[in-house]
């Protein structure tokens, strides 16, 4: 599949990518960015992952991962409970990924029709790793919180339209 | 006037945020009542005086675009003020919810936002509350 993104498209994907997270994270989480990442979290090790798939003229995927505290705040701010349920920090971290994906495949520019975006899947280490190795990262940001960390990425697997136009 | 407001999403940590946010505008909220689709939205609708919906578009039984059809077309519900809330991308689809009568709302929004819009599309005001 042809995954090819020219160099504007991919600075916008990014652009977007940052933009559109630190929104969310404010406007849904009420988390706010801290100034600079402690050395520790640098370190810090995977606590959970989530991806949201998108279908269109372009498919791909939306990866997010924290570390630290941030599964728990998410959910707790979210939906305003002390001691939200595994359950319930799996579904707040999934809307995160989906919200952010809406936001970023706009980006794709005038080829970027998107159809669907499916439910978010939470993702083991093991199928993280998986998923990590096919398509196309396109762009990756890291987000520091007092929290903890979150690293988002946005994949592109391929760009149907343009597979159906060469096999016409 | 307390609004009376239905919110349907199939996600329930969406339904929570959104109505975390309606607290947030500091207008008058009377019951608030939650679908998980279309057709339990309208179900409620029938059950219920409803004086605002916040809906979905993607769902699963019927979306938010069949339930809005279904509003319009039954005289009861044909001015009832609808929000769309999605992270829907495709222009074409959000004119068609404006060409229903329905405000479209991206996410992720602002408290200030959901206000705004509350206030143009319901006439409600908040000076009870200020």
């Amino acid at each position: 599949m042809n995954t090819q993104i020219d160099c504007d498209v991919r600075a916008k994907i990014e652009r977007t990518l940052y933009e559109s997270s630190v929104s969310t994270f404010e406007d849904t989480c009420f988390m706010y960015l801290a100034p600079e990442m402690e050395e520790e979290q640098k370190e810090l090790p995977l606590e959970a992952a989530s991806e949201a798939r998108y279908r269109g003229d372009w498919t791909g995927k939306l990866l997010i991962e924290t570390r630290g505290g941030m599964l728990e705040a998410i959910a707790s701010n979210i939906l305003s409970l002390d001691e939200p349920s595994l359950q319930q920090k799996k579904d707040a971290l999934g809307e995160i990924a989906n919200i952010i994906c809406g936001n970023v495949v706009i980006s794709l520019g005038r080829h970027g029709r998107v159809s669907k975006i499916e439910s978010p899947k939470f993702l083991s280490e093991e199928e993280l790793q998986t998923e990590e190795d096919i398509g196309s990262c396109v762009a990756g940001i890291t987000l520091n919180f007092f929290e903890g960390r979150a690293d988002i990425k946005f994949y592109v697997d391929g760009y149907i339209a343009a597979k159906e136009q060469n096999s016409d | 006037m307390a609004l009376n407001i239905l919110v349907v999403d199939d996600s329930s940590v969406m339904r929570s945020i959104v109505i975390k946010t309606l607290k947030m505008t500091g207008l008058p909220l009377g019951e608030i009542w939650e679908g998980s689709n279309g057709a339990e939205g309208l179900r409620i609708l029938q059950e219920q005086w409803i004086d605002l919906a916040i809906v979905d578009i993607h769902m699963p039984v019927m979306d938010g675009e069949e339930m809005i059809n279904h509003l319009r077309e039954n005289e009861q519900y044909q001015n009832l003020p609808v929000i769309v809330v999605s992270s829907e991308s495709d222009p074409s689809k959000i004119e068609m919810m404006h060409r229903k009568g329905a405000t479209f709302i991206h996410k992720p929004f602002k408290p200030e936002t959901l206000k705004e819009v509350m206030i143009a599309v319901t006439g409600v005001s908040n000076e009870y509350t200020d």
